[in-house]
Parts: structure tokens; C-alpha cells; sequence
């Protein structure tokens, strides 16, 4: 583990017990094994209440990351993908749930407005599919290497993303 | 040859449209097509002060306002850091697992009418009256309550609340019996509903599928059970499942489903405890954000706000069950024949105000 996988471990209240504990609770060992395994890419991890879980990761590394979790950690059902969207960036927020761990996992990526994209994780799990497409549509998130990547809930020669912060509610 | 069954469909029970590929009778494609009732609620919240918005999110299903009222409250609660009464807590498990039953009871009433079986549609829509009066003595409407508010609920239950909720949980137990020798006794729904629309366990879980439908796949998986909210831990229930797949175990898991909210209901009563029913939240929220998610009649709801300090929420993202769903209706449709598309389709409970949002 690099240094900043070690920063990481400091900042996290949950693992602040006695080294016998750690890996005994569900939220730990997933902890536990981003950070053994994206020491760098996955950080800011924070237990926000009982199976419950947040982290950051990089936008480059998110498919990945995202492989790993399904097929290392269980995370068999992806619940919810929400675009947010900032002064200069989007936050694209992941909901993970775990039906063998009874787990929920808030993974967060950023990317700059000049270059909106994240990689999509359709290929990982097919319900992700019309999610993605949602937030092209109404917040032009741009998903690579989805496989049709249209608009849903609006007409298809329809030419603003209405979600935006530009459009008053 | 591709047909259109829809927007305009007896099958669609709302506007959505769903265009299927034929050879022959057989389905070999199919493309659902929605967005025909897309209000842009997300946004319209995004203007409205927190305690405005309960109405609106009162209007994404028609079927059961109740829970997304609830869900919106309870995301509400978690980014302000609101603790609820427990009086309240009682009222609205109570309020939300009649919603439940009465939700169900349309399902299944608008199922039996598009199989051919027009008793079960009147024997459905009367008994959910009885459900519904009760909700109607709670909050004083019918469909969209309006009832849970930001730290509690809107009022204290009617005077013989407790009476007649148990009088209506017993009721609806010996009727469930009878619907059953009903539907299952009419050889022509058996033999629409069994072997047909199969899902497998791991599709089930890939596609996002969530609900009756997934717990009809053999996951035994509910919210209510699994990461329970509100007063749930204190509830004694048993998670309905089945290990079929098909339509049949997903119209069995419904019923069990409504048994097991019968029981919910009565302990909720009974136990309730005396207090307040409401605390004031605070006008403005702080920044960060809230998470809520809360099993709904369809399947896993999940809101997600962001709050910016203000008395406005920054953005409210909603997680609609059925969108998810119908997404996976071609894995579901394909192999079966024509005639079987009301039959699966229907077997998913659509309900399009919140599908579009």
C-alpha cells in the first residue's frame, strides 16, 4: 500500500479498531478491499450508517473498479446512477446494493464540463442501460461505449438537455 | 414485421408504447418505448421550497402516492437530521402497508380484466375500497394523500382507527383465500400465467429488476427485511417468495405479499405508542446530501437529494422501480407468443406516472 492508501485508512473512522476487528463487519471488508486493490483510484471512504458506504473514484478507473466490485465483492444490482451537476463539473453517483452482504455502496465520480463523459457501465450491468440513456438525455452526460445511446423520456429531434442548471424549474 | 402494441392499447394500462418483432406469432424483438407522461418532476422540484414538494411527489403513481410521499419524507429527514416521532413511525408503516394492499388489490383487478377474468376486477376494486376509506378517514383524500409531512405526519389518526383496521385486516385475509380458489380454479388463467414470461435468478439481478418480480426469481431480498427503515426491525413478517420465475409465482408473491401486510398492520396498531405526531423540521437544509429508499409496491424506490443551504433542494434525483423493469422486458418477451404479452407485461404492475418522471 502507497502512501496515500495509508492517508486514506486514517481518515476513515471505521477502521480505528484493533486490528482483530477489522474485517469483521461487511462495510470494512469492502473498504478493505478497494483499498487493497485501488489504493489510489477509490479514496475518501466514509461509513454514513449501518450498510451503508462512500467513496470517490477516479473517472478513469471507474469501469474497472465497478468489474471488481461485481465480481470480487458481490455487488449484484445496480440501484440508481444520478448526474448532479456543479459550477464547473458533474458528479455522477453510483448506488451498488449487494443482496449476499445486504450492502449499499455511493460510489462518486466527477467529470469537467469541457469533457463530459464517463465510461458506461452497461456491459457490467444491463439495468444501467436505460439509466444511462436517462441522463443523457436530460443532463447530456455523455456514456462511452454504451450500446444506444439515445433519448427516452423525451422526443428524439428534442435539442436541450432540460435538467441543466440553465433552465429555471 | 414489426407491430405497435400501444400508446393507445388495452394492454398498456397508461401511455407507453411497445413495439414487437414477429415471425410468425412468435416474439423475436421488442423495443418498450416510454416517456409519453414525462412531467419533469426532478426539475419542477428544484423551485419549490422542501415542505411544497410533498404534493408533487404525491403525483408520481397513481397506485400508491403514499409511499413516494413517505420515501420523499423520509430522504428529506436524512439530509436535515431529522428525528421522527415514534407515533408516527407507527402511523405511517401502518398507512403505507394499507397502501400496499390497496395497490395490489388494483393490480390485481386490472390482471384478471386482461386475462379474461372480469369477476376479479369487480371483487378487486371493491375490496381496495375498504382500504382506501380508511386512508380517506386518515388523511382525508382518496388518492394522493398528501398525509406524511417533514418530521412526522400531517395529523393524528381518526377516532376507532384501530377498530377498523383490524376489522379490514381480517376481512381481507378470509378474502384473500377466496381470490385464490378464484383465479387458480380458472383453468384459462393457469394456463396463461404458468411456464410463461420466465426469468432467470441471475438475469433477474443483472437487469435491475427489483420487487415482486425479483423475489417471484428466488431472491430473497426486501428493504423492509434487509436494511430496514423506520419501524421495521420491531415488525414480525415473512418475505414472500418463489422460486418459479414465471408469471404465476410473481402473481403468488403479490398474494402472500398482501397476507404479510395484514399481519404488519395489525402489530402496527396494536403497538402504537402514545406521543407527539410531529416534530417542526427546519426551513432551510443543510449542505450535503440524503439518501432514502424504502420498498414500494413495484419495487425498490430510492430518492437521492442534494441540498445547497437553501430552503430549495439542488437537485432531487428519483429512482423509479418500473423504469428499471420494463427496461428487461424483452428478455422476458422473447420465445413466447403474442397472445403472452398481456399476460407478462401486465404480470409487472406498470405504473407510468412514475416511470416517466
Amino acid at each position: 500500500m502507497d502512501e496515500r492508501g495509508k492517508t486514506s485508512v486514517k481518515q476513515n473512522e471505521g477502521l480505528e479498531k484493533a486490528p482483530s476487528q477489522i474485517g469483521q463487519d461487511p462495510e470494512e471488508r469492502v473498504i478493505r478491499a478497494l483499498l487493497d486493490n485501488f489504493s489510489t483510484a477509490v479514496t475518501d471512504f466514509k461509513k454514513l450508517r449501518k450498510g451503508v458506504v462512500r467513496a470517490r473514484v477516479e473517472r478513469r478507473d471507474l469501469y474497472k473498479a465497478c468489474m471488481f466490485l461485481r465480481d470480487n465483492q458481490g455487488f449484484e444490482h445496480l440501484s440508481m446512477i444520478s448526474a448532479v451537476e456543479y459550477d464547473s463539473k458533474f458528479e455522477i453517483v453510483y448506488h451498488l446494493t449487494s443482496y449476499q452482504n445486504k450492502l449499499l455502496l455511493e460510489l462518486i465520480t466527477t467529470t469537467p464540463k469541457e469533457d463530459l463523459s464517463v465510461d458506461s457501465v452497461s456491459s457490467i450491468w444491463e439495468g444501467a442501460n436505460w439509466q444511462e440513456r436517462e441522463s443523457y438525455d436530460l443532463m447530456g452526460v455523455k456514456f462511452n461505449n454504451h450500446p444506444k445511446l439515445e433519448r427516452i423520456l423525451l422526443p428524439k429531434d428534442f435539442m436541450y438537455h432540460p435538467l441543466r442548471k440553465e433552465f429555471k424549474g | 414485421m414489426w407491430i405497435n402494441m400501444g400508446p393507445q392499447h388495452p394492454m398498456t394500462h397508461g401511455l407507453w408504447n411497445l413495439r414487437i418483432k414477429v415471425d410468425g406469432e412468435t416474439i423475436v424483438d421488442a423495443e418498450p418505448e416510454v416517456g409519453y407522461l414525462h412531467r419533469g418532476i426532478e426539475k419542477l422540484c428544484e423551485d419549490r421550497t422542501y415542505t411544497q414538494i410533498i404534493p408533487i411527489t404525491d403525483r408520481l403513481c397513481y397506485g400508491s402516492s403514499l409511499t413516494w410521499s413517505h420515501l420523499y419524507c423520509l430522504t428529506v429527514e436524512d439530509l436535515m437530521g431529522v428525528e421522527v416521532p415514534p407515533r408516527a413511525e407507527y402511523i405511517r408503516v401502518a398507512a403505507i402497508e394499507m397502501q400496499r394492499i390497496a395497490s395490489h388489490l388494483m393490480w390485481l383487478a386490472a390482471y384478471a380484466v386482461d386475462l379474461g377474468l372480469m369477476l376479479g376486477f369487480i371483487y378487486g376494486m371493491r375490496d381496495r375500497e375498504i382500504f382506501i376509506d380508511i386512508l380517506q378517514a386518515l388523511s382525508g383524500s382518496r388518492l394522493t394523500y398528501n398525509f406524511p409531512r417533514i418530521g412526522g405526519v400531517a395529523h393524528d389518526v381518526p377516532p376507532n382507527f384501530e377498530r377498523d383496521t383490524l376489522r379490514a385486516c381480517a376481512f381481507m385475509e378470509k378474502k384473500l383465500d377466496e381470490y385464490e380458489d378464484i383465479y387458480e380454479g380458472s383453468k384459462v388463467f393457469m394456463l396463461r400465467n404458468e411456464g410463461v414470461g420466465l426469468l432467470k435468478k441471475t438475469d433477474a439481478m443483472n437487469l435491475g429488476i427489483t420487487g415482486p418480480p425479483l423475489r417471484a426469481s428466488g431472491v430473497n431480498y426486501d428493504l423492509r427485511k434487509d436494511m430496514p427503515y423506520s419501524v421495521y426491525p420491531d415488525m414480525d413478517f415473512e418475505v414472500a417468495t418463489h422460486k418459479d420465475g414465471d408469471c404465476y409465482a410473481r402473481y403468488k408473491v403479490r398474494m402472500d405479499e398482501m397476507r404479510e401486510s395484514c399481519k404488519i398492520i395489525r402489530q402496527a396498531v396494536t403497538k402504537m405508542p402514545k406521543g407527539k405526531t410531529r416534530i417542526v423540521a427546519p426551513r432551510n437544509a443543510p449542505v450535503g446530501t440524503g439518501l432514502g429508499r424504502v420498498e414500494d409496491p413495484r419495487g425498490e424506490g430510492v430518492m437521492y437529494v442534494v441540498g445547497d443551504g437553501t430552503d430549495k433542494p439542488y437537485r432531487l434525483k428519483i429512482r423509479s422501480p418500473i423504469f428499471v423493469t420494463v427496461s428487461a422486458a424483452p428478455k422476458m418477451l422473447i420465445g413466447y407468443k403474442v397472445a403472452d404479452v398481456v399476460a407478462i407485461m401486465g404480470g409487472l404492475d406498470m405504473c407510468i406516472g412514475e416511470t416517466d418522471r
